[in-house]
């Protein structure tokens, strides 16, 4: 026990005092701030566009909707429609000279048509300024031609729409928005992803410092192989944690900080990545299957790096075991949008898919709680299934020098008790 | 009699359709310096591993201590074992690589820390001890392994190739530790394919090839039963004597002889001694008296030698 313990001790203080461990606490949260300001800055400075708009209707469109435009986001000119004058536009838009132009016609009224032309169609505060402005001017001429008194209209346009959208969760709103959930979700998928690969890695390197320079012998004329990858897997374990810890903690503080970071929560509140509220039981159903898809996926780290004998044998030998993960990385969206489908409930149990599948299911919707448990009892299942048969291929591969294993070599020291 | 430290019986291991140990039996002898020979690929390191219970033999039982049912692995505190391709975490201090081993060992680990200083001064790295490992030179990393393979102070020591790679410095230094483990009582096992440092040490040998045990004992019976003994005698006056003494067949198998100098093959069973006897009766002045006992290098290659040739005749005769 005490050996093991000292195993588990030496592969934690030595991660620790890696610069990479540092630097990826450092980065951790960076990214963290940085998905939080970033968004907020692109469109707190989505710059100002300059466009025409050519007007061939017959009661003066264009000007009302020039009105309608705000100045500080679009600035029009008016130009007289002509037979070519579209393509004359395109080459000045062409040349940067304008950002875009509308063009409208009385259409526009009778069944909302219009078009803008532009050299960017993909800003969601320009086409959404334009839009409103043309909406706004279709309505007030019809509900003009109605009868409706133009101040009437323009008292009515005064109401500010401001809808909240909220998670409901076990019969109570949760606080969560929409875009928060959807934001949990993705930023789980993604930390899962990287951490598990991340630390299975570790664990594999490890094992292969260990097989390549031959202290393994040395290990295991003292401790069990077992207990040797055992220790391992824990100190290895414990680094992850620390390292969440870390980010944890600069998270909650960036967090708190993110006013005076010139993050305007107002203004990101329109962003589609928002920083989520973790409640309690979001971070241990992330902390569980963190666990138990790092001790499953680094167990078979674990196992590659005993049957190769340098780098570059590992690096190849590992994509099989790395694909897996990438592959339940992969799924993750197509789960986002339909958390209860049949797909995402059968990634969600199988136990090589489940550690990232389940904590973005459960935080992107609400989970019958039977259905986490069924993918816990399956994932422990899987780990014990996986540990033992990497713990055969440990043993043996160890102290195995010289090519890999084909698979039939494989099955061989599986079998050999 | 005391317990032997090792005791290998018929043990045998395969890799594949390939027999690396094929029913050896051995006994080391406590308190004294073993040596393990045979050339490259004969077995030894695998039957070391064994010993250890780093590989499980098919067949057969090691016993260590005379104790029955532990293996190496249970024993691990009391044996120091450097491995023939040895390595140390290259990015960790000095200090602490030894302290984890020493733990590996059972060794308690604030206990473990003052040793590994004590050590570290003796051999001259006391100011190297927060270094990393990668920063020493390739003698101080040697240094580094034979302090992690004895810190713990085993009674039994498994050295398997340990003077491979060691450079003069380093081989006396790990030469003198052994003397010292020996006169205080602890057995040493070492393997080697180099006949004059197995000659100049063990107490006791074993001589293996293709796994298999050609002959073990003590070395000066393995000397006495294998190769021919000589005696080279030089002398002046009572030559008729002498001839007579040399020609009788109960003492002298082979004679060759220049009057005043002879060299004598002696007869099975008789005595070197008798023939000391006899020339000083017969009032020779003796110049010179040796017995020339074959070295151990001739015995191994007498025996290892048709051996090795048979094994390249027919590779894999299975």
């Amino acid at each position: 026990m005490n050996k093991i313990f000292a195993i588990v001790r030496r592969e934690f203080i030595e991660r620790v005092r890696q610069r990479w461990f540092w630097v990826m606490a450092l980065l951790g949260p960076l990214l963290f701030g940085a998905l939080m300001v970033i968004p907020a800055l692109l469109i707190g400075s989505a710059s100002l566009k300059h466009i025409a708009i050519v007007d061939s209707s017959t009661q003066g469109l264009g000007k009302a909707i020039a009105l309608q435009l705000d100045t500080s986001k679009v600035q029009s000119v008016q130009v007289l429609p002509g037979p070519r004058v579209a393509d004359s536009l395109m080459q000045v838009v062409s040349a940067k000279q304008l950002d875009g132009f509308l063009l409208i016609s009385d259409a526009l009224v009778d069944s909302g048509k219009a078009e803008y032309r532009a050299s960017n169609v993909s800003s969601f505060t320009t086409n959404n300024e334009i839009e409103g402005a043309l909406r706004r001017v279709a309505t007030t001429v019809r509900l003009t031609r109605e009868g409706v008194d133009q101040a009437a209209i323009g008292r009515a346009y005064k109401v500010q729409l401001d809808m909240q959208t909220t998670k409901i969760a076990n019969g109570k709103a949760t606080g969560e928005s929409a875009a928060q959930s959807f934001s949990l979700a993705y930023f789980m998928g993604i930390i899962l992803y990287i951490a598990i690969l991340l630390y299975g890695i570790n664990v594999m390197s490890s094992v292969l410092e260990e097989k390549t320079t031959r202290i393994v012998e040395v290990l295991v004329s003292s401790v069990k192989p077992f207990e040797l990858m055992l220790g391992k897997v824990i100190g290895v374990g414990a680094v992850s944690l620390f390292q969440f810890l870390i980010w944890g903690v600069a998270g909650r503080w960036l967090f708190s900080m993110r006013s005076k970071l010139g993050a305007d929560p107002s203004a990101a509140s329109q962003s589609p990545f928002q920083v989520p509220h973790v409640s309690l039981d979001t971070g241990l159903i992330f902390l569980a299957y963190f666990l138990g898809g790092f001790m499953l996926y680094s167990a078979m780290f674990a196992a590659v790096g005993a049957m190769s004998s340098n780098e570059q044998e590992a690096r190849q030998a590992q994509q099989p075991v790395s694909m897996l993960l990438i592959l339940s990385y992969i799924s993750m969206f197509g789960m986002l949008n339909d958390p209860n489908s049949t797909y995402a409930v059968t990634l969600s149990m199988i136990p090589f898919t489940s550690p990232i599948a389940m904590p973005v299911r459960w935080a992107a919707g609400n989970l019958p709680i039977h259905e986490v448990i069924i993918s816990l009892v399956l994932l422990v299942i899987g780990i014990l299934a996986v540990t033992w048969v990497a713990a055969r291929i440990y043993r043996v591969g160890i102290l195995m020098t010289g090519k890999r294993p084909n698979p039939k070599e494989l099955l061989r020291w599986i079998r050999t008790a | 009699m005391p317990n032997p430290a090792v005791q290998l019986d018929r043990i045998t291991k395969r890799f594949d359709k390939n027999v690396a140990v094929d029913q050896l039996s051995l006994n080391v002898p406590p308190a004294c310096i073993y040596g393990l020979l045979g050339p490259n690929g004969a077995g030894k390191s695998t039957s070391i591993r064994m010993m250890m219970h780093i590989q499980v033999p098919d067949e057969g039982t090691v016993r260590l201590f005379g104790e029955d049912g532990k293996t190496g692995r249970d024993h691990s505190a009391r044996i120091g074992y450097l491995p023939e391709e040895r390595g140390l975490y290259q990015k960790m201090r000095v200090l602490d690589v030894i302290v984890f081993l020493a733990e590996m060992k059972g060794v308690e680990r604030r206990t473990a820390r003052i040793k590994a200083l004590e050590w570290l001064d003796r051999l001259g790295l006391g100011d190297r001890s927060m270094r990393r490992v990668n920063e020493l030179s390739k003698g101080m990393q040697q240094k580094v392994q034979v302090i992690s393979t004895l810190i713990h102070d085993p009674d039994l020591l498994v050295l398997d190739e340990p003077f491979s790679g060691l450079d003069p410095v380093n081989a006396q230094v790990l030469k003198d530790e052994v003397l010292d483990l020996k006169q205080r009582g602890k057995t040493i096992l070492l393997s080697t394919h180099i006949m004059e440092q197995a000659e100049q040490l063990c107490d006791g040998v074993c001589i293996i090839a293709r796994g298999k045990k050609l002959v073990d004992g003590p070395l000066a019976e393995v000397k006495r039963t294998h190769g021919g003994r000589h005696v080279h005698v030089a002398f002046d006056g009572a030559a008729g004597d002498a001839e007579r003494l040399f020609a009788d067949p109960k003492l002298v198998k082979e004679k060759e002889s220049t009057g005043q100098y002879a060299e004598l093959e002696l007869a099975q069973n008789a005595d070197a001694q008798d023939i000391l006897k006899g020339l000083v009766n017969s009032g020779a002045r003796l110049a010179k008296f040796e017995l020339a006992e074959p070295s151990l290098n001739k015995i191994f290659v007498d025996l290892v030698g048709p051996e090795a040739a048979v094994a390249a005749a027919q590779p894999e005769a299975k």
